[in-house]
């Protein structure tokens, strides 16, 4: 479904050159729950960026479905991340004026859908993380792990090809962790394929895949409990 | 379903609306608060600029010409077929009243009883209408301008009313160019010279005013007059026409030329009549009041640019969001559109309440009193909503260039708020 190629990400500041990913290869099966782990600075982040193609590699391919996105315009891209891809970030990444179902409305809008089209599948993705009884507050009404909730249902109302989160539980605490790794379990249980950078191991315990990358490499994959040392 | 088009316009206005809605009320406030001030600087300093002087026109057609005003041919002494063209002036529907006017070039003199063989004779050269008092008040309502002393009647005998400019306490500046009578009031007795007539007067009124052609002039009651110039021809120099409420005078002008009034007098709208140093006037003051105007909309564009410059730079990393989960930069350029017109019309409109339910009436029953005119507010409707569209637009570039600035940057460095 998701194939990296040999992904090379340098960045280049003056005459130093900074290696962030040195030539990844992995690939993400339909329906697959996969996590990506490593120390911080290891590069799982920007293993993230690259594949969910909020920024290009500095060579190597993203290949979804078959198709390279290489040659991707800019434009093919918000199309595509738009329609294929669902994201969830670590800070909830909501629009401060906007209420919940706003929030989850903006993109389903994005998409073409009508108001009331919009309206109804941003009501049922919230109803889906347990928030049907908030869907008109704003993020500051909400605590960390509500407003994490919403980042979700924002991310699956569309029902995304891929859902990608990065660090999802960061910036929660233990209960609201749980809460939201509940509903990961469940979207995973549902089909939904999905990419997640977490340094946390009691999350990362329910994905079927474990990548753990360091200095910009793949070090090992882990699958279903049994290690694989690369 | 949308076009793109149509759904950038969707999001945009969907976002402007929520920002909007839940943006400070302070702020927002201060913004409406500097495009109503644009606005008012856009429509009411160059209004009282071409107010001043359209002021000055005003009383000029209220006080003396009337709407239309019928004179003599440059090389005529007096409008011929006088009495045919006021049958005919008097036949047309449009026409309210009118005044005919005698008019003759005179010298006064005062002090004259007292005055000894060695001392300069107390004199001055003025112009005398001869006027029907009751047909000329209600023409140019001259009698409101007598404020000392009393109006003429149309059977005052030896009596006149007198321009305060020709007497010397109300002169403000001693000029030895210009001369005024002195020691003359209410009641006194001055002589008037006309080619070879002589004739003594009493003063009956003192007219104030800020037309010259009634403060440095004299009016006499027109049967006296014709007398004094030996004209019983009916032929008169002048005649002020008042024209119904609504009437536009150049339909009037027009009409009575096709009917071959030109052959025997000047035919001049209150415009018409107006000097060309005052046209280049009104002209010049216009293009000053645009040039301050254009500072204003500047001023407000830069307030614009910079509230908008800031407060995209702070949403940064939503701006980021937006186009990382998939929303156009197109429409979130929108959505800072939508919101620099929302202010520009708010503003617009705040403006057009105070200039047009305010200032203007204010300003019409309160004049501005300068020295050379009652100043009035010119703000024409076509003028203002041209002014409004320029206050749009500029609104409109100063909100969108920020906002480009910002989404033109890259996704990821703004979700990260790397720079």
């Amino acid at each position: 479904m998701i194939e990296t190629k040999n992904l090379i990400k340098t960045y280049a500041n003056g005459d130093l050159e900074t290696h962030v990913l040195r030539g990844i290869d992995l690939h993400v099966k339909e329906g697959e729950f996969i996590v990506i782990m490593g120390r911080s600075g290891a590069g799982k982040s920007t293993l993230l960026y690259q594949m969910s193609l909020l920024d290009e590699p500095t060579s190597g391919d993203v290949v979804i479905d078959g198709h390279s996105t290489r040659e991707m315009s800019d434009a093919e891209e918000v199309l595509f991340r738009l329609q294929k891809f669902g994201y969830v970030f670590q800070d909830y990444a909501l629009l401060p004026e906007l209420t919940a179902l706003e929030n989850v409305v903006l993109p389903l809008i994005m998409q073409g859908l009508s108001k009331r089209e919009a309206n109804i599948k941003a009501d049922a993705a919230l109803t889906r993380v347990g928030l049907g009884e908030r869907l008109h507050n704003i993020p500051s009404r909400l605590s960390g792990g509500e407003q994490q909730r919403v980042s979700i249902a924002r991310a699956i109302a569309h029902e995304p090809k891929i859902l990608f989160a990065d660090e999802p539980t960061a910036n929660l605490d233990n209960e609201s962790s749980d809460v939201v790794m509940d509903i990961f379990k469940e979207l995973h249980k549902a089909g939904q394929t999905i990419v997640m950078v977490t340094h946390e191991e009691r999350c990362a315990k329910l994905a079927e895949k474990i990548i753990k990358i360091d200095d910009g490499r793949i070090v090992s994959v882990t699958e279903n409990g049994r290690g694989e040392f690369l | 379903m949308f076009s793109k088009y149509a759904l950038n316009t969707r999001i945009g206005f969907f976002l402007a609306v929520r920002h909007l809605r839940r943006a400070s009320i302070w702020t927002t406030g201060l913004i409406v608060f500097v495009m109503v001030l644009t606005f008012l600087n856009l429509v009411v300093v160059s209004g009282i600029l071409v107010g001043l002087i359209q002021g000055a026109v005003d009383q000029v057609r209220y006080e003396f010409t009337g709407d239309v005003i019928i004179s003599a041919l440059d090389d005529k002494k007096y409008i011929e077929n006088s009495p045919n063209l006021i049958t005919l002036i008097r036949s047309l529907p449009e026409v309210e009243a009118i005044s005919p006017r005698y008019s003759e070039g005179a010298t006064l003199e005062a002090n004259y009883k007292t005055r000894k063989e060695t001392d300069k004779p107390n004199t001055t050269g003025t112009q005398i209408f001869g006027i029907d008092p009751r047909n000329e008040d209600i023409v140019t309502g001259l009698s409101k301008s007598v404020t000392e002393g009393a109006y003429l009647a149309p059977g005052d005998y030896d009596q006149v009313i007198v321009g305060q400019f020709l007497l010397s306490q109300y002169v403000p500046v001693d000029d030895p160019n210009f001369a005024a009578l002195d020691n003359v009031e209410v009641g006194s007795k001055i002589r008037i010279t006309i080619g070879e007539v002589t004739r003594e007067v009493t003063v009956k009124g003192i007219i104030k005013s800020k037309v010259d052609a009634l403060t440095r002039n004299v009016f006499m009651a027109d049967s006296q007059f014709r007398s004094m110039i030996g004209r019983t021809d009916g032929n008169v120099d002048q005649i002020a026409m008042l024209l119904k409420e609504g009437v536009d005078p150049a339909l009037v002008r027009d009409k009575l030329k096709l009917s071959g009034a030109d052959q025997f007098a000047k035919v001049q709208t209150f415009e018409d009549a107006q000097p060309k140093f005052l046209k280049d006037i009104i002209d010049t003051f216009s293009m000053l009041g645009t040039a301050f105007s254009s500072i204003g909309l500047v001023v407000a564009s830069i307030t614009i640019f910079i509230v908008v410059f800031i407060n995209a730079i702070t949403r940064r990393k939503y701006i980021g969001i937006m186009k990382g989960i998939g929303i156009e930069g197109g429409a979130i350029e929108l959505s800072y559109v939508f919101q620099s017109i929302f202010y520009a019309l708010l503003g617009s409109v705040i403006g057009l309440v105070l200039v047009y339910g305010f200032l203007v009436p204010f300003v019409a029953s309160h004049p501005i009193n300068f020295p050379f005119s009652d100043g009035i507010l010119v703000a024409p409707l076509d003028l203002t909503f041209f002014r409004v569209g320029l206050l749009v637009t500029a609104t409109i570039i100063a909100g969108y260039i920020p906002a480009w600035m910002i989404i033109r940057k890259n996704t990821l460095d703004s979700i990260l708020g790397r720079n």
